[in-house]
């Protein structure tokens, strides 16, 4: 199913009588047997627009961004900048040409100075052989201003948060006087709070005609920053126009291709009788948790909703017993949870998804065959030999269970999409068979069907009679997976309500307890549930 | 005529291709070692008879061992510098052992549980369980064992006529040299480690990512400690096979020993930062090295041009390798 719009597309952005900012057109490139983007366009009408990049993982974003950021050639098509047909042959070409990209893996160097950061590239000031630090130090203020940022130069990039860490980078990208600001998926480990400060970043940007591609799976940011947006499918543009021409539901299924149905039916409530699967009893983590007590029902998914600091991530780690507890006590099935670390977590049917797959979640070099085994043998006889023949129906299931189609469960698991590599984290915790299922950030960074898919597995298990307990900074995906969402704030559980009767605005507002500056709350949101 | 392309882009998933693929990081090394193989066969006629081939073989046994156990630390993402050191302690020991009436099997055996317990009790649970940095830990131990073997021993080497270390060096069984087989042994057992084992899996996955293994519950501080047990548990058969072939047992540190195992294992494809490679790799990459020293010998050709040989393919067969996982 093709949408008939998508030749008609580019030409009604254009305005007429004047050359487009920016226009990528019939854009091809080839990996090997990949075909990354097989005739893929974009076009920017003016400066000092905001404009959305959409699509699955495995789309061809990527690719597409390392043409425009000079990382890669293209084998075919056009780039024109201001009506020039230009080349790049490398990122600092692109650089010269005032477009300049803020990759999704921070860039910084932790142990410089801000300063340092921001002029990074041999673009402090000189006299002579030697640095000139205070004008360089003027240099990176005036940057800072630019963006609002009240940052002293001096700090070390290691005392700043994630956030503050990005507007460093944003501000490095534009203190090369760059014309055209890519933000890919800038927003993927920043709250709410701090997504609101990106976006005033952004604001200001604009206002001074900086043009900003921003890459993001959340729709409520692209309809909220956004002037135009472009959905690429397979390698390909699908459609591209202003911002409201689309709503959520357009863009879903144009970037799905209209198969995936999103919405999944919530499953029959658990039953109230039995004894709980998870207990926390006033647990206390020095630094992060403050009497804590909460239950979880087999059959049950529990949200944890909170921002970033509120500790909901470590109290899931306290669970699985990767953080020191320091008071109170954690029951599983009823009987007392005894120590032991991950180790004695996963003995007693505890299973933890952790927040980033590249770093805790799998071992990218390792064989889908292993990491989908690893934990459901981490028990045994370390001499023993592991059996092929018992393996591989384990793994066809859960790939099944999980629609991954894999062709060799030998291949290592880097090569798969993020969405895969997701589902094999959770198929390896699945395949132990556990009582109790951890999640922190389930759907992180996975594109809308994977995010979909995997929803739907959760919500599986929990009526086969599994507790699951989700800390999520996305509270769209909280309300739409859970029975009864738990807020946290500084350490403490603020409210518990019944996701039926929440909304993503009550919830944020519950999380910002007194005190702390009111998260995004307000703003109209057009999209929702996904 | 994108879509034409498209068509046959899939990737090659047939049993041919999944060996292929899975047997990549071996390509450059056997290419080396076919290459210089040849070149040595046809410009030298010595270098094909059986006592060159058999010597070029021998007199690398205890590359081979060391280097066995080498790519078992180095999957697992770490290197040990001791193994020289903690060899010439051992020789020291089984000589000692000797000289105090000990029977030669019992010597043996007491060396190899040596090994194993100084490898895993000491590096294994400096850097497995205390966290330490392998560099620093193996480099501390290199300094430390080598102080050890010059004080205990005076320095003098110690003579040994026994039949054991003997039969080692000169042996043969079944018409082969005791050396080979025990090259032979050690690849086979070594192999089934790796593959046939969890704990082969325990290797990759700490080397591939040591955090997500120990949040899978998989006992990555034993698994360190194991790794160094069996260095230390090679470092002793090789402190053996060197004491059959010399004659005497020598408190002569040879700091080459993990250098050129090193070299060995990354020639063979294992990658540095541990998680993907193998032992299969590892002995081509002894063969390889092997033949280029035997073939520049024969050749009279300075032994010096053999090191720089070595590093400047050692850089490229990494190069390679990259190029070949960028594809």
């Amino acid at each position: 199913m093709k949408p008939s719009h998508v030749e008609c597309a580019a030409a009604a952005v254009r305005p007429s009588g004047r050359a487009n900012l920016l226009a990528l057109r019939g854009l091809s490139k080839r990996y090997g047997g990949v075909h990354a983007l097989r005739g893929a366009n974009l076009t920017i009408a003016r400066p000092g627009l905001a404009h959305g990049l959409l699509g699955e993982n495995g789309s061809g974003k990527s690719t597409l961004l390392g043409v425009l950021s000079g990382q890669h050639q293209p084998d075919e098509g056009q780039l024109e900048l201001a009506g020039r047909a230009l080349a790049f042959h490398s990122p600092s070409d692109a650089l010269r040409h005032g477009i300049a990209m803020v990759a999704q893996e921070l860039a910084v160097a932790p142990d410089l100075t801000v300063t340092e950061n921001i002029l990074m590239g041999r673009r402090l000031a000189r006299s002579g052989f030697l640095i000139d630090w205070s004008s360089s130090r003027r240099k990176a203020s005036r940057v800072l201003e630019r963006l609002n940022l009240d940052y002293d130069p001096d700090w070390l990039v290691r005392d700043l948060r994630p956030d503050q860490r990005q507007m460093v980078e944003i501000a490095r990208a534009i203190s090369t006087n760059a014309r055209l600001v890519i933000l890919d998926e800038p927003t993927s480990s920043l709250d709410a709070g701090e997504v609101k400060a990106l976006f005033a970043v952004i604001e200001s940007l604009k206002a001074q005609d900086v043009t900003v591609l921003f890459v993001s799976h959340r729709l409520n940011e692209i309809f909220a920053i956004c002037d135009s947006l472009t959905i690429l499918r397979d390698g390909k543009t699908i459609v591209e126009g202003p911002v409201q021409e689309f709503d959520a539901d357009s863009i879903v299924r144009a970037m799905v291709g209209g198969e995936a149905d999103q919405r999944v039916a919530r499953g029959p409530r658990p039953s109230t009788g039995s004894t709980p699967a998870l207990e926390l009893h006033h647990l206390h983590s020095t630094g992060c948790l403050t009497d804590v007590s909460l239950s979880v029902r087999p059959g049950e998914i529990v949200g944890l909703c909170g921002l970033v600091g509120s500790g909901r991530s470590e109290l899931l780690e306290c669970v699985f017993g990767v953080r020191d507890v320091t008071g109170g006590a954690i029951s599983v099935g009823g009987s007392p949870a005894h120590g032991g670390g991950p180790h004695g977590a996963i003995r007693s049917g505890i299973a933890f998804v952790p927040p980033d797959r590249k770093e805790q979640g799998l071992v990218l070099s390792g064989s889908v065959r292993t990491n989908i085994m690893s934990v459901a043998t981490a028990g045994r006889n370390r001499l023993r030999h592991p059996s092929k023949k018992e393996e591989d129906p384990v793994i066809a299931g859960l790939c099944t269970a999980m629609r991954v189609r894999l062709h060799d469960y030998d291949a290592p698991v880097e090569n798969l999409s993020g969405g895969n590599q997701q589902k094999v984290v959770l198929a390896k915790w699945l395949a132990r068979k556990p009582n109790v299922l951890l999640l922190d950030e389930p759907t992180r960074g996975v594109d809308v069907r994977a995010k979909v898919e995997i929803h739907r597995l959760v919500r599986r298990v929990a009526t086969e009679g599994m507790a699951v307990l989700v800390s999520s900074s996305e509270a769209p995906e909280l309300l739409d997976l859970c029975d009864r969402i738990i807020v946290l704030s500084l350490g403490r559980i603020v409210d518990v309500v019944e996701a039926a009767d929440a909304s993503e605005e009550t919830l944020l507002r519950m999380a910002s307890a007194p005190g702390l500056e009111a998260p995004t709350a307000g703003r109209e949101e057009r999209s929702q549930g996904i | 005529m994108n879509d034409a392309l498209s068509g046959n882009g899939r990737p090659d998933r047939s049993h041919v291709g999944r060996i292929w693929h899975s047997g990549r990081h071996l390509l450059p090394v056997l290419a080396l070692l076919i290459l210089t193989f040849t070149v040595f066969a046809i410009t030298n006629p010595v270098f094909l008879s059986r006592g060159n081939l058999q010597l070029l073989l021998t007199s690398n046994a205890q590359l081979w061992v060391v280097a066995m156990g080498m790519t078992f630390v180095m999957l697992a993402g770490a290197v040990d510098l001791s193994v020289g050191a903690i060899m010439a302690f051992l020789a020291i020991m089984f000589g000692m052992l000797l000289n105090a009436g000990v029977s030669g099997g019992v010597a043996l055996a007491v060396t190899i549980a040596a090994g194993a317990l100084l490898g895993g009790g000491v590096n294994g649970v400096l850097i497995g369980r205390l966290g330490l940095s392998f560099l620093l830990v193996t480099l501390a131990s290199l300094t430390a064992f080598t102080g050890l073997v010059n004080l205990w021993s005076d320095t003098m080497a110690i003579p040994i006529q026994a039949s054991v270390t003997d039969s080692i060096a000169f042996g043969n069984f079944l018409g082969v040299n005791i050396s080979l087989w025990i090259m032979g042994v050690t690849f086979v057992l070594a192999q089934l480690l790796q593959n046939r084992t969890y704990y082969g899996r325990d290797v990759y996955a700490v080397g591939g990512n040591r955090q997500a293994a120990r949040l899978a519950g998989i006992n990555t501080e034993r698994t360190i400690a194991f790794v160094f047990a069996l260095s230390g548990t090679a470092s002793a058969l090789a402190a053996v096979i060197g004491i059959g072939r010399s004659g005497a047992a020598s408190p002569t540190v040879d700091n080459n020993v993990p250098l050129e195992a090193i070299a060995a294992v990354l020639l063979g494809g294992t990658r540095i930062n541990g998680g993907s490679g193998g032992v299969g790799g590892t002995a081509l990459g002894v063969l390889f090295l092997a033949t280029l020293g035997n073939g520049l010998s024969l050749s009279d050709i300075s032994s010096y041009w053999q090191q720089i040989v070595t590093g400047v393919i050692l850089v490229s067969a990494v190069l390679l390798n990259r190029l070949g996982a960028a594809r």
